[in-house]
C-alpha cells in the first residue's frame, strides 16, 4: 500500500479528552502506522503556538498529509484545514479525528477502553489520510440577476432592495395583479395605513426601476444549473402563452400564505352573520357611520379567536401552529370597529392573547375602550347556533368568570382565521423547496439561517415560511436581499470538492444514480458515443446516496471514497493497543 | 346558564369614575385583600362587565363588607380604581334594592 508523509497530532484538549484518555499512549500507539513521520501530543492544538509547531513540522518533514485528534469537526474542521493551506499542504489532505464528542466524554468511565477505542479511531484517521489526494474548491462565476417569485410585499420590497445593489430583478407574479393579500382597502396593524397603498407605493418604486422586469400571470415551469448561475424557464400567461428563459444567479421565493376557510358549519359558518376576518375587513372598509351586513345594522360583535390555528396535532392535516399575527389583526379589527361605531358592542373569545410587542398597547387600548374578552380552553371551544330572527347565539365556558358557561348573543360572529401555506406544488417540485411539518417553507435554521434553504441560491421570505405580518414579511424580505446579495456581488462562488465522481469506463447508464440523487445533480451524459450519467458538481452534495446503489460500482465519493472507507474499516479493525 | 346583558354596563357607568374594563384578571387584588373577600373584586367585575345582574344582587352583602381599604387599588397593575368602582356599584344597589 502507498503512503504519504503524515503527521498526526494528539490533543489533551486542556483534560477534555486527556483525563480518560491516556492521549501518550494513543501516541505511541499510533507513531508506528504506515505513513506516520510525525506523532506528537499537545495540550490545546488549536492554539496558536501548536498550529505553528504544525506548520513547523510540515514545512521540515515535507509531510504530505495531517491528522489531529481532537474535538468534532464542527468545530475546527476549517481550523486546521487553514493550519494545512498555511503550510503549504492540501486542505483536502487533513483529517480529523474526534476524540472528544465520540470518546473520552461519552466513556468517562472506563479509561482503558476509551484508550483502545481512540487508538482505533486514530487509526482509521490515518489509513484515511494514505489515501487522500488534493483536491481544489469548484470556483463559479455568478450571473449578476436574480428571480423573485411572488409580488406581494415581500416580493415587491425583495425586487426593489435587489435593484438598489445593482442587480437585474426578474419579478413573477402568478395572478394577473400584483400585490398579494396586503393590497386590500382596509387599514392595517400597527401603523394604520391602508394595504393599497403600501403596495401602490411599492410598485411605483418598482416602476422607477429599470433592472426590474414583472411579468404577471407568470409561472415556473423548469429550472436547472446552479448557485450562481441558474437557467430557468417561466411560462407567462394572458392570451397568448409563451415561454421564456431567464438566467439568474439565485432565487428568492415570497410565495406568501393562503387565509384558512373554515369547513361547512365549523363554528357556524354557512349561517347567515357568520364571516372570517377577512371578509370583516370588507364590511369595516366599507362602512360609513354604521356597520352593515347585509342591510342590517350590527349592533353586537363576537370573535372567535384561533379559527384554522392551534388545532388539536392529532387531527389529521392540522394546523398545529400559531399563526401569530391574527390576535393583533382581531384587536386592530376591534378598535376599527370603536372608531366606526363606539356604540357597537364587542366580545372577544380567546384562547391566549398573543398580542406581541407593540400590539400589546392595542390589546390595552381596546379593553380600555369596553371591548370585552373572554376566555374559552382549547378542548372546550365555543359554539355558534342560529336563533329564530336572525341572530346569533353563542355559547362558551369563561376562564376568566370562573368556568362559567356564558351566552352571548350577536348580529355578526367573527371568525379569526390564521395563515395557511398556499398550495404551490409546481414550484415546490420545480425548485426541490423543502417543505416543513406544517406546509410551508423550510430554512435551514430558523434563528442563524433563516431566509436560507438547503438548496444553495434559492432563498425564502414572507409568509411562505411560516406565519408573518406585513412588517415582519418586509423585513425576512430584506434578509433574503442581504444574502442572496452577499452571494453574487462577490462574482464567484466556491464549492466544496467532496461531490461524486463517475467513472465513464464502468458507467452503463441505468439511471439508477439519477433516480435516488435528492438534489437532481445526475443527469445523462455522453462518453465515446455512449451514455453514461454526468455528475453536476456543483449541485451535488456529496451526500454519497448514489454510491452504494451503482451495480456496476462506477461512482466514488471523493474524499470519502470506497477504499477510505474500506481503509478506514481496517483501521479500526486492526486490534486493539 | 346566565346570558350577557349588554346594556348592564352602562346602567352602572351612569355613576362616575367606573373602569372595571381595563382589568386584566391577574387577581393580584384578590390576594392583597385583608378581608380575604373572594369574590372581590375581579370576579364581581366579571359579572358588571358582562352584565349578569342576578349574580351581583345575591351578592350584595359582600359588595357591602369591602373596607374600601384601597389595598387591593395600590397594587393593581392597570390602575384600574377599585374603590371607586365598588362605591359606584353600592350606589347602583342603593338605588335598585333599597330604593334610596
Amino acid at each position: 500500500m502507498s503512503t504519504l508523509k503524515i503527521g498526526v497530532y494528539i490533543c489533551h484538549c486542556g483534560g477534555n479528552i486527556s483525563h480518560y484518555v491516556d492521549v501518550e499512549e494513543v501516541r505511541a500507539a499510533v507513531a508506528g502506522e504506515p505513513g506516520v513521520v510525525v506523532a506528537k501530543t499537545a495540550m490545546f492544538t488549536c492554539s496558536d503556538a501548536t498550529q505553528q509547531e504544525i506548520i513547523a513540522d510540515i514545512r521540515e518533514h515535507n509531510l504530505e498529509g495531517l491528522v489531529v485528534a481532537s474535538c468534532s469537526p464542527k468545530l475546527h474542521l476549517f481550523t486546521f484545514r487553514e493550519t494545512a493551506r498555511r503550510a503549504g499542504l492540501n486542505p483536502y489532505q487533513y483529517t480529523q479525528v474526534n476524540l472528544r464528542e465520540q470518546c473520552s466524554w461519552a466513556h468517562r468511565n472506563n479509561r482503558r477502553a476509551a484508550t483502545e477505542k481512540a487508538v482505533r479511531l486514530v487509526r482509521a484517521g490515518i489509513a484515511r489520510t494514505n489515501l487522500t489526494v488534493p483536491l481544489e474548491p469548484f470556483k463559479i462565476e455568478t450571473v449578476p440577476a436574480v428571480l423573485v417569485v411572488g409580488a406581494g410585499v415581500a416580493g415587491l420590497r425583495a425586487a426593489v432592495g435587489m435593484a438598489d445593489l445593482g442587480m437585474n430583478v426578474y419579478l413573477l407574479e402568478k395572478e394577473a395583479q400584483p400585490g398579494g393579500w396586503v393590497n386590500r382597502p382596509g387599514k392595517m396593524y400597527p401603523a394604520g395605513r391602508v394595504g393599497k397603498e403600501i403596495i401602490a407605493q411599492l410598485l411605483a418604486e418598482v416602476q422607477e426601476r429599470e433592472r426590474i422586469t414583472l411579468f404577471t400571470g407568470a409561472e415556473i415551469v423548469e429550472k436547472s444549473g446552479s448557485v450562481g448561475n441558474f437557467q430557468v424557464k417561466v411560462r407567462v400567461g394572458g392570451r397568448r402563452r409563451q415561454e421564456i428563459s431567464l438566467n439568474v444567479g439565485a432565487v428568492i421565493v415570497a410565495t406568501g400564505f393562503d387565509v384558512y376557510r373554515p369547513a361547512a358549519c365549523e363554528y357556524g359558518y354557512g349561517f347567515t352573520g357568520v364571516v372570517t376576518l377577512p371578509e370583516y375587513w370588507d364590511l369595516l372598509a366599507a362602512a360609513n357611520g354604521n356597520l352593515i351586513y347585509r342591510r342590517k345594522e350590527i349592533k353586537d360583535v363576537v370573535y372567535i379567536y384561533c379559527v384554522g390555528s392551534r388545532q388539536d396535532p392529532e387531527k389529521e392535516n392540522a394546523h398545529s401552529y400559531c399563526s401569530r399575527y391574527c390576535c393583533s389583526a382581531a384587536v386592530y379589527a376591534a378598535l376599527q370597529t370603536a372608531e366606526i361605531n363606539p356604540q357597537i358592542r364587542q366580545y372577544h373569545l380567546y384562547r391566549d392573547m398573543r398580542t406581541y410587542g407593540k400590539s400589546e398597547l392595542l390589546f390595552t387600548r381596546a379593553r380600555e375602550q369596553g371591548v370585552r374578552f373572554l376566555k374559552f380552553a382549547g378542548d372546550n371551544p365555543p359554539r355558534v347556533e342560529e336563533q329564530a330572527g336572525g341572530r346569533l347565539q353563542v355559547t362558551v365556558c369563561d376562564l376568566l368568570t370562573y368556568g362559567e358557561e356564558v351566552e352571548i348573543r350577536a348580529d355578526l360572529v367573527v371568525l379569526v382565521t390564521g395563515m395557511v401555506p398556499r398550495e404551490n406544488e409546481q414550484l415546490v417540485k420545480v425548485l426541490k423547496l423543502p417543505l416543513g411539518k406544517d406546509g410551508f417553507f423550510n430554512e435551514i435554521h430558523p434563528k442563524l439561517r433563516p431566509v436560507e434553504t438547503v438548496v444553495d441560491g434559492v432563498f425564502i421570505c414572507g409568509a411562505a415560511q411560516g406565519p408573518k405580518d406585513y412588517p415582519e414579511s418586509v423585513a425576512s424580505a430584506l434578509a433574503a436581499v442581504t444574502q442572496s446579495a452577499a452571494l453574487l456581488k462577490k462574482g464567484y462562488v466556491e464549492l466544496e470538492p467532496l461531490v461524486a465522481t463517475v467513472d465513464p469506463e464502468r458507467c452503463r447508464w441505468c439511471g439508477e444514480c439519477a433516480a435516488v440523487c435528492p438534489y437532481a445533480a445526475i443527469e445523462k451524459g455522453q462518453y465515446l458515443y455512449r451514455q453514461v450519467a454526468w455528475v453536476n458538481e456543483a449541485v451535488c452534495k456529496g451526500c454519497g446516496g448514489c454510491a452504494p446503489v451503482c451495480p456496476g460500482q462506477a461512482i466514488d465519493l471523493r474524499g470519502y471514497t470506497d477504499a477510505q472507507i474500506k481503509a478506514m474499516i481496517d483501521g479500526l479493525l486492526k486490534g486493539g493497543l | 346558564m346566565p346570558l350577557v346583558d349588554p346594556e348592564f354596563l352602562a346602567e352602572v357607568k351612569r355613576s362616575p369614575a367606573f373602569n372595571a374594563e381595563a382589568c386584566l384578571n391577574c387577581g393580584v387584588c384578590s390576594a392583597v385583600c385583608p378581608l380575604e373577600i373572594e369574590l372581590l373584586p375581579r370576579k364581581l367585575f366579571r359579572y358588571v362587565l358582562l352584565g349578569f345582574k342576578d349574580r351581583i344582587l345575591a351578592n350584595t352583602e359582600t359588595i357591602y363588607s369591602c373596607l374600601l381599604c384601597k389595598m387591593c387599588e395600590a397594587n393593581c397593575p392597570q390602575e384600574v380604581s377599585i374603590a371607586e368602582n365598588v362605591r359606584a356599584l353600592r350606589f347602583w344597589i342603593n338605588k335598585k334594592v333599597f330604593q334610596l
